[in-house]
């Protein structure tokens, strides 16, 4: 029963932490760029918008993919507040990234082509990081679900701090934040063609954009749990780590898919790898 | 009961003669159909009757089994060494003329006999059994019309056919006869059965190439018959006993029987195509896809991965199973890179296929009740997605007259139905809730505990995999006019596929019973619970049905919100520029239509088949050494 409602609040309180914290970031990114931004409530607004707008679409495969996406999305944030297995939730995730990339190549059309070539990149890059960080959840605590890391005396950070760094990294790709925002990049600067994104519009990209919301409180969820002794801590490593996102973001350039993939397994996996020594040896 | 055993092995073989030498397409067809069903009706009631001990064969014909077993096998290395001559090869004769000498040696000298019984079944016999009459039957049945059509094309005088059933057929006979052994002498003679089928199957169309593939997987299966001499000599001299039931039950004994286990290991990973052996899997491609559908699901690569599996509880907890973990997790990895490299279908295929079997030694070596969990999942559930696969890729090659997954771009608008099956016996090999990803889970949950290096290797593979699928997945979808033509497909061919991707599905969700019923007896201890509907370990749970009732109520829904995609408005796609009346053009400098084209990227300097095949090989060669020297 608990655990329903505990599904129940995730799906619910999912969008709509989603969209306020999108809502920040570009107020927060408006701040570095000394501009006023839109109101936080802004993200609802597009969203709504999208929502009443013409349905237009290239082929029928959009439509159901655009869906799958956001069910996945849903699913894998309901599976996270059920305190379900990490890897699993991971998987759960995948079909969506999956989804997400097919529908891009189901049009004809090179921009999203391209952009779902991308996102498959991404997804090499970030995937193997990901289940080692799992990995380590498994080590300390003796199961991937994630009801075991409550029975932990100790915030998992002290434990796996390189893992959490790997898992920054990792997830600075999954959010498509630059420098690795290659997948949806834009083209001739205006927002109108956006890799994987392109053909999508109206009500389906309105759907997107809230499985994406979706996706970041799944992320941030993921971030919790590093420090689950103690809300304030936890929400302490929360807004730095989401603050730190956003600098980068709007700090960086964007990057080539070859400094990605060679940065994040030799970086990334790196600091992964010597992690789990640790965790092994201990 | 040991009626119902006769009929798997001998059954196939009946039939296969029946092939052979009733020159009429009708019987033949016939015979093959027939067959199929009664091989899958008497799977399902070996299933029905469960596992059963050791038993006698005795004799047939009033000539004693294990005897006639002795002679056919000496007769089956004649074959083989002709074939050897022939084909002027010395790897083949050197090493099939080794396998005859020890073995005269081993027979007639060292050997003390003894009436040991010859057939048995565990639950890993009883999956296996399955996989091969049920999933082998329905290879054979499409292979009709498929061969039928394969011979048009090729404007023969006199029809090959009766060969081609022949070992086609023989194939899954001697493959019940290798799982059901309890005589490792009679492994031994249906493993080596299963090599000549290869060989001649894959050399069947007789062309150039054919020829040479089938010859190079020749060699390479007569060294792991060599191996698996080596490995029953050492393996008898310290346990005194061919009888495999009590050589598990012993467990390890010392370094010598390790050491012999190790050298069946070997034998089992040329079986399976491991690297450094992938080669002639990967040149196997060129036999008729039947052909190919065959070997890479229920039999031949099954039988190497099999027999890695039995032996499992010989060598637990010993170095030399590490080594069979990091070699599998090694393969793993080479394969799921070299696969993006890929662009041809069936080579995708051949490569993904090496990598799951390399998932599955590893499980073996792994070697707790959690991997061994794993690894039967992954051999019921790859067999099912990998056939259904192979059968949709030839399909669209006679369709569209390429493999090649560049032509097979948006192909959606031409063979809806075959697409959709292929997309969604694609999505069964990747994503939960389907068996495939079940198996790869519970991989992962085990690899955890035993190596770092094996999880890494399990971690990067599974992402590249990803990659490669997904990518095939997403390029057939496409737009399809309105009151297009529809696709006609002959009905052996509709119904295989129709019944493998029911299969693939179905069995997915039956996952937590097929574990309760079929795999927690067979281990010592059960990994996991089943509750609702749900896989539960004390490592993580699965939850398996609700999965399924969440994702398949939404992709339903996805899939009625895609119904009605009439209503809403269908744009051309976005050029950066005017779209011109010409689909896949945009309208260019001087008015002109410019065609455009989208491909896959393939990453040729990262994951160039030709830079990486050495690198593996020789890393592969490597780590099999230190797996066998480790062993003594």
């Amino acid at each position: 029963m608990d655990t329903l409602i505990l599904v129940i609040i995730g799906l619910v309180a999912g969008p709509i932490l989603g969209g306020l914290i999108a809502g920040l970031d570009r107020r927060v990114t408006a701040w570095f760029q000394s501009r006023q931004g839109p109101p936080i409530m802004q993200a609802f607004y597009d969203v709504a918008k999208l929502l009443g707008k013409e349905k237009m679409v290239v082929n029928q495969w959009q439509i159901l993919c655009a869906w799958v996406y956001l069910i996945a999305a849903a699913t894998s944030v309901a599976l996270f507040f059920a305190q379900g297995d990490l890897l699993l939730i991971f998987f759960v995730q995948a079909v969506g990234a999956v989804f997400l990339v097919m529908g891009a190549m189901a049009a004809k059309s090179p921009y999203s082509q391209v952009g779902a070539q991308r996102e498959l990149m991404q997804i090499l890059a970030y995937e193997p990081v990901l289940i080692l960080v799992f990995v380590g959840f498994y080590l300390v605590t003796g199961s991937f679900s994630i009801e075991a890391v409550w029975s932990q005396e100790m915030p998992l950070l002290a434990k796996m701090p390189l893992l959490y760094l790997a898992l920054g990294y990792a997830l600075t790709i999954k959010l498509r934040k630059s420098p690795f925002d290659f997948s949806t990049s834009h083209h001739g600067h205006q927002e109108l063609v956006k890799g994987v994104l392109t053909e999508y519009s109206g009500p389906y990209l309105a759907l997107i954009e809230i499985a994406h919301w979706y996706e970041t409180i799944l992320v941030l969820g993921l971030c919790a749990l590093f420090w689950h002794t103690n809300v304030a801590w936890m929400a302490v490593l929360l807004v730095a780590t989401y603050m730190l996102e956003i600098l980068v973001d709007n700090t960086m350039a964007r990057m080539t898919w070859r400094w990605m993939l060679k940065r994040v397994w030799v970086l990334g996996m790196g600091m992964s790898v010597v992690n789990l020594i640790w965790l092994y040896a201990g | 009961m040991s009626n119902l055993l006769l009929l798997l092995i001998l059954l196939p073989v009946a039939a296969a003669l029946v092939c052979y030498f009733v020159r009429s397409s009708a019987v033949r067809n016939l015979t093959v159909v027939a067959t199929g069903a009664v091989l899958t009706l008497a799977s399902v009631g070996l299933l029905a009757q469960g596992a059963f001990e050791p038993i006698a064969v005795g004799s047939i014909l009033g000539i004693s089994s294990d005897f006639l077993v002795t002679v056919l096998d000496f007769a089956l290395l004649a074959v083989i060494f002709f074939y050897g001559l022939k084909h002027k090869s010395l790897l083949i004769q050197g090493f099939t003329l080794a396998q005859a000498v020890l073995l005269a040696w081993f027979e007639f000298i060292s050997l003390k006999h003894e009436a040991v019984p010859a057939l048995m079944g565990d639950q890993l016999t009883l999956v296996m059994v399955l996989v091969i009459s049920v999933i082998g039957s329905l290879i054979c049945i499409f292979a009709i019309p498929y061969m039928k059509e394969h011979e048009e094309h090729l404007h023969l005088k006199k029809s090959r056919q009766p060969r081609f059933f022949f070992f086609l057929v023989l194939f899954l006979g001697a493959m019940n006869g290798l799982v059901l052994s309890n005589n490792i002498l009679w492994m031994y003679f249906f493993f080596e059965v299963t090599t000549l089928c290869s060989f001649m199957l894959i050399g069947h169309d007789a062309t150039e190439i054919a020829t040479k593939n089938s010859v190079r997987a020749l060699w390479m299966n007569a060294l792991g018959g060599l191996a698996f001499v080596i490995g029953m000599m050492l393996v008898y001299s310290e346990t005194g006993t061919l009888n495999i039931a009590a050589i598990l039950a012993a467990g390890p004994q010392g370094a010598l029987m390790v050491t012999g286990v190790g050298f069946l290991c070997l034998a089992g990973f040329t079986k399976a195509a491991q690297v450094p052996f992938q080669s002639w899997l990967l040149g196997a491609m060129v036999a008729p896809t039947p052909v190919s559908a065959l070997l890479h699901s229920s039999t031949m690569v099954k039988a190497g991965v099999f027999v890695v599996l039995r032996f499992a509880p010989a060598y637990v907890d010993t170095f030399l199973s590490t080594g069979v973990a990091v070699c599998g997790a090694f393969t793993f990895l080479a394969c799921a890179a070299l696969g993006i490299g890929q662009s041809n279908g069936k080579k995708i295929l051949a490569y993904s296929t090496v990598a799951n079997l390399g998932l599955i030694i590893c499980c073996a070596g792994i070697n707790t009740p959690l991997a061994l969990t794993a690894a039967i999942m992954l051999i019921l559930f790859h067999a099912v997605s990998k056939s259904l696969l192979f059968l949709c890729v030839g399909t669209i090659e006679q369709a569209i007259g390429s493999r090649d997954i560049e032509d097979m771009r948006g192909l959606y608008a031409k063979l809806p139905r075959t697409a959709l099956i292929t997309i969604i016996g694609i999505l069964t090999m990747m994503l939960p809730p389907f068996g495939v990803l079940l198996g790869k889970w519970m991989a992962i949950e085990a690899s955890a505990d035993s190596n770092i290096f094996i999880v890494i290797m399990l971690a990067m593979g599974s992402a590249m995999m990803v990659v490669y699928l997904a990518r095939w997945a997403g390029s057939m979808m496409g737009s399809r006019e309105e009151g297009a033509k529809s696709e006609s497909q002959a009905l052996l061919i509709r119904l295989p596929l129709f019944i493998i991707c029911l299969a693939a599905v179905a069995l997915s969700v039956a996952s937590p019973w097929i574990y309760n019923s079929l795999l927690a007896p067979w281990l010592g201890s059960a990994p996991f619970t089943v509750g609702f509907g749900s896989l539960e370990s004390a490592h993580g749970t699965f939850v398996v049905v609700p999965l399924f009732l969440v994702l398949g109520l939404g992709l339903l829904y996805a899939v009625k919100a895609a119904s009605g995609y009439r209503k809403t408005r269908i744009m051309p796609p976005y050029l950066g520029g005017a779209n011109s009346s010409v689909d896949g053009t945009y309208v260019g400098p001087m008015n002109g239509d410019v065609p455009f084209s989208a491909g896959n990227m393939y990453l040729g300097e990262l994951f160039a088949e030709g830079k990486l095949t050495p690198i593996c090989n020789a890393l592969a060669v490597a780590l099999i050494v230190l797996m066998l020297g480790g062993a003594l």
